[in-house]
């Protein structure tokens, strides 16, 4: 332990004496403090304070993750190349060790600077809010500074896809398809079904039944919320629609009924509900009416959910910085691998380049979803076709999967809707981001610093 | 009349190496090509190369610029692969962690961290072989004493000379009382002081029983310390052996004497002449060298307490590197015989030095023997030297330098 705690305690001296913590403490309150009066907000105080809050969390993680792997890259492979090395390898401490306490050194390093930039933009945030009137404080606790919990309606995945399958073998019996279109024929049928799930046609109702689980004996008396987003084919004049929401069942549970409420589409609306509009089961029964000349259609996957109150905002956003320090976990793991078996700009270019890749997974993703990396032809209406397919198309499947067990948690989205990060959500997050993906790059890393030769860098000091 | 200086003995006339057979360092057939990007073969840095250090040796590792000695030091401390042989440390793997803990390296550059002062880096290698406090502390107290650099200790290790760089580079390599010091050209960026200091510690490590690997193509450095070498060009060993063994003469001795009247000197060489031809008999009057010469300069400064915002010349040997057992004894006193109006006494376990002795009879007796020439002395010492008058070596110095007096 003597030995792991003289690596960390040798990076945080590099980090002082060269002013990196400095100038990155300087940056990060900068921006802290600075951002809220640069950034445009919609007027009212829930707006800035979630423009507020995403801004300055993903400015901090941006300069954070930076910083954190331009620091892993430089310090290992600095003292590689300046023979610093040389010295410490030839002492009682094993290389795995070194590596470690190069990582705890800058996690170490990260938890006091996220502490430190946290603790700002949280400050910042009550500070504001305190001096808010007090009708706007009530709005900004119900629906930002607070951690509230989500139901959505059940997942219909299985059975979309097993009515796309009998309505597929029914058109096969009556038209005859090749066996080369026979994927996009499924993949319109698909469609077809997920769009019957979502349409509210004009004049018609439909039903969501959500299930609040467990959460629902805490909630006897406890206003909720509905949080729902439409899209449409086409406007109107005033760029609104109309819709009546009807929640409850009949002689089962109370009822509330909604005004008619204007909503533009392809927004998040949040409408308050009365306390106890759900049954002994807990499952909540929501009706949208469609008065309009026009369909709704309600994304499957965030369509239409129930927010409910859960914790409280403080213990929400420490958790919400918690997947942010996994995050950073991660990075300073890639960082050391990068520069356990390359030279510093190299490992730099190298760790950058997958930050890259990990922000752009636009084009995997759609080369995934159409099965070709091949260009699709508009004229014909039909997709390419590349030999690589076979094997470019298996590789991105598998770099989706990897990089979706990072990206799967959004803790700055969830802060800034107010939604709660639970612990299990931050158990998750550690035990894949850093435990999985983390001890992966750090297993390739020691091994490959344990094996190298280091002596054949020539000092460079 | 003798200076105050202590004149370096050499070791191998000091003492006989304490070795007990335990063979410290194994090299068998170890060799070692330097490989491109694809693998090529680009350079052979070691060739087939063999031999054993055993405890507490003063093995040197001898031979020319690029011939393969740093690249031997950095196999045997696992830095590098060897590409065929085998090399065991302390009979594990240059590689086993736990083995580390018995080794001390300098290398040959300074290559510590630039931006710690001197006392942290001391702590920094006091904790990687999990020292207790109390100890690291002492111990880095008492070698930055050691190698003059308490009054700088706050000052960045970057900006230090490459001189008080080596010092510090010294004194991390023997914070954990090895029993093996490895150093990669020791003397290399050190002045005098420090040169001889280095020496000194050299030989009171050996002393101790602890083994010394030395790498350097300074001559003077390996011949004042080592008992064994050898010799490499071009990453072959060229000769190997004791170094009084491949230095000896067999077919010279030299008589060293106090100044003579002259009616004597006549009749020892004509007593010489009657068996060896006039040609062939030199008499010459031995000098004091440049460097007994500079440290007195330098001790005279000193004790007119002249100031330097540089390393200071070092104390004594650190007393955990001297031993307890030791203690007490004049012989581990190195660095104090530089202040010692007197050459130090012989250390209590060294072989009397031929120096000032009185002339062996049987010796003589064996002299006039033919063909029993015994075995020569190793190599002669200076102390046997007379020493010249400071006045005159002033006087010499200030001709040489075109200069008054």
């Amino acid at each position: 332990m003597q030995r792991l705690l003289a690596i960390t305690w040798l990076t945080w001296k590099a980090a002082l004496r060269y002013r990196l913590f400095i100038v990155v403490t300087v940056l990060l309150l900068g921006a802290v403090v600075g951002l809220p009066l640069l950034i445009k907000d919609d007027g009212t105080a829930r707006g800035f304070t979630q423009i507020v809050l995403t801004y300055t969390l993903g400015t901090i993680t941006a300069l954070l993750g930076l910083c954190t792997l331009w620091l892993a890259c430089g310090t290992l492979a600095r003292d590689i190349e300046e023979c610093q090395m040389q010295v410490v390898a030839t002492k009682p401490i094993a290389r795995w060790q070194i590596w470690l306490g190069k990582w705890l050194g800058i996690m170490s390093l990260n938890g006091v600077l996220l502490a430190l930039s946290g603790a700002c933009v949280f400050g910042l945030l009550v500070f504001r809010a305190s001096r808010l009137p007090a009708d706007q404080q009530q709005v900004l606790r119900s629906e930002v500074l607070v951690a509230r919990g989500s139901a959505k309606p059940p997942q219909a995945d299985a059975e979309i896809e097993r009515r796309t399958e009998e309505l597929l073998q029914e058109r096969l019996r009556k038209i005859r398809v090749e066996k080369a279109d026979l994927q996009e024929v499924r993949n319109q049928v698909r469609e077809q079904v997920k769009a019957a799930y979502q349409l509210v046609p004009p004049g018609y109702t439909r039903t969501w039944q959500i299930d609040l689980g467990s959460a629902a004996r805490r909630l006897r008396g406890k206003p909720l919320t509905l949080r729902v987003k439409f899209n449409t084919a086409e406007g109107t004049s005033a760029g609104t629609f109309g819709g009546v929401w009807l929640v409850g069942v009949p002689r089962q549970t109370k009822l509330w009924r909604s005004e008619v409420l204007s909503l533009a589409s392809d927004t998040f609306h949040e409408i308050q509900l009365e306390p106890d509009l759900f049954d002994d089961k807990g499952i909540l029964t929501v009706n949208f009416v469609n008065p309009n000349e026009t369909a709704l259609l309600f994304p499957l996957n965030e369509g239409i959910e129930v927010l409910y109150p859960e914790g409280t905002f403080g213990l929400n956003f420490t958790r919400g910085l918690g997947i942010i320090f996994c995050w950073m976990a991660l990075l300073a793991a890639i960082g050391l691998a990068a520069a356990s078996f390359l030279s510093f700009p190299v490992a730099a270019f190298v760790a950058l380049g997958m930050l890259a890749v990990v922000f752009s997974t636009t084009t995997m993703s759609s080369a995934v979803e159409e099965g070709t990396i091949a260009n699709y032809n508009a004229e014909k209406g039909t997709k390419g076709w590349s030999p690589a397919d076979v094997v470019v198309i298996p590789m991105f499947k598998a770099i989706l999967k990897i990089i979706s067990l990072a990206k799967e948690f959004s803790p700055i989205d969830s802060l800034s809707t107010g939604r709660s990060i639970t612990w299990t959500q931050l158990g998750f997050a550690f035990a894949q981001v850093v435990l999985l993906l983390g001890g992966i790059a750090a297993l390739f890393g020691m091994t490959v610093f344990t094996r190298r030769e280091l002596a054949t860098a020539q000092g460079t000091q | 009349m003798p200076t105050n200086v202590t004149e370096l003995i050499p070791h191998s006339a000091l003492r006989d190496p304490q070795t007990n057979g335990e063979v410290v360092v194994s090299v068998r057939g170890l060799t070692k090509v330097f490989k491109d990007f694809w693998g090529r073969p680009k350079a052979r840095a070691i060739d087939n190369v063999d031999f054993d250090v055993r405890r507490g040796e003063v093995f040197g590792l001898l031979g020319p610029n690029g011939s393969g000695k740093s690249t031997t030091v950095k196999l045997i401390l696992g830095l590098l692969h060897p590409t065929k042989g085998h090399l065991e440390v302390f009979g594990h793997s240059p590689r086993h962690v736990a083995t580390k803990s018995r080794i001390g390296y300098l290398p040959e550059e300074s290559y510590l961290y630039r931006y710690l002062n001197s006392r942290e880096t001391l702590q920094f290698f006091g904790n990687l072989f999990e020292l207790p406090k109390e100890d690291r502390q002492k111990r880095s107290e008492q070698l930055l004493e050691m190698v003059g650099l308490s009054q700088v200790h706050l000052r960045a290790v970057g900006e230090f000379s490459k001189g008080m760089q080596r010092r510090i580079g010294l004194a991390q390599a023997l914070i954990n009382d090895p029993d093996l010091v490895i150093l990669d050209e020791p003397t290399s960026g050190l002045d005098p002081i420090g040169c001889r200091e280095v020496k000194d510690l050299i030989i009171a490590l050996a002393r101790r029983g602890k083994t010394v690997i030395l790498s350097s193509h300074l001559l003077s450095d390996v011949e004042d310390v080592c008992d064994r070498v050898v010799i490499y060009y071009g990453g072959k060993i060229q000769a190997q052996g004791p170094l009084r063994d491949l230095l000896a003469s067999p077919d010279t001795i030299q008589i060293t004497t106090p100044a003579l009247p002259r009616q004597t000197m006549e009749r020892v060489l004509e007593l010489i002449r009657r068996d060896v031809a006039e040609d062939k008999v030199k008499i010459d009057t031995p000098t004091q060298n440049l460097e007994s010469y500079f440290l007195e300069i330098v001790q005279r400064a000193r004790r007119a307490a002249a100031e330097t915002s540089g390393a200071t010349s070092g104390a004594r040997v650190a007393a955990y590197l001297r031993g307890d057992a030791e203690q007490g004894a004049a012989g581990e006193k190195i660095l104090e015989r530089l202040a010692a109006p007197q050459p130090s006494p012989r250390p209590a376990n060294a072989p009397a030095v031929p120096v000032a002795e009185a002339v062996d009879e049987k010796k003589l007796a064996a002299l006039a023997q033919p063909g029993a020439l015994p075995k020569p002395a190793p190599t002669p010492s200076r102390e046997a030297e007379k020493p010249v008058e400071l006045d005159q070596a002033n006087e010499k110095l200030a001709s040489l330098l075109n200069k008054p007096k």
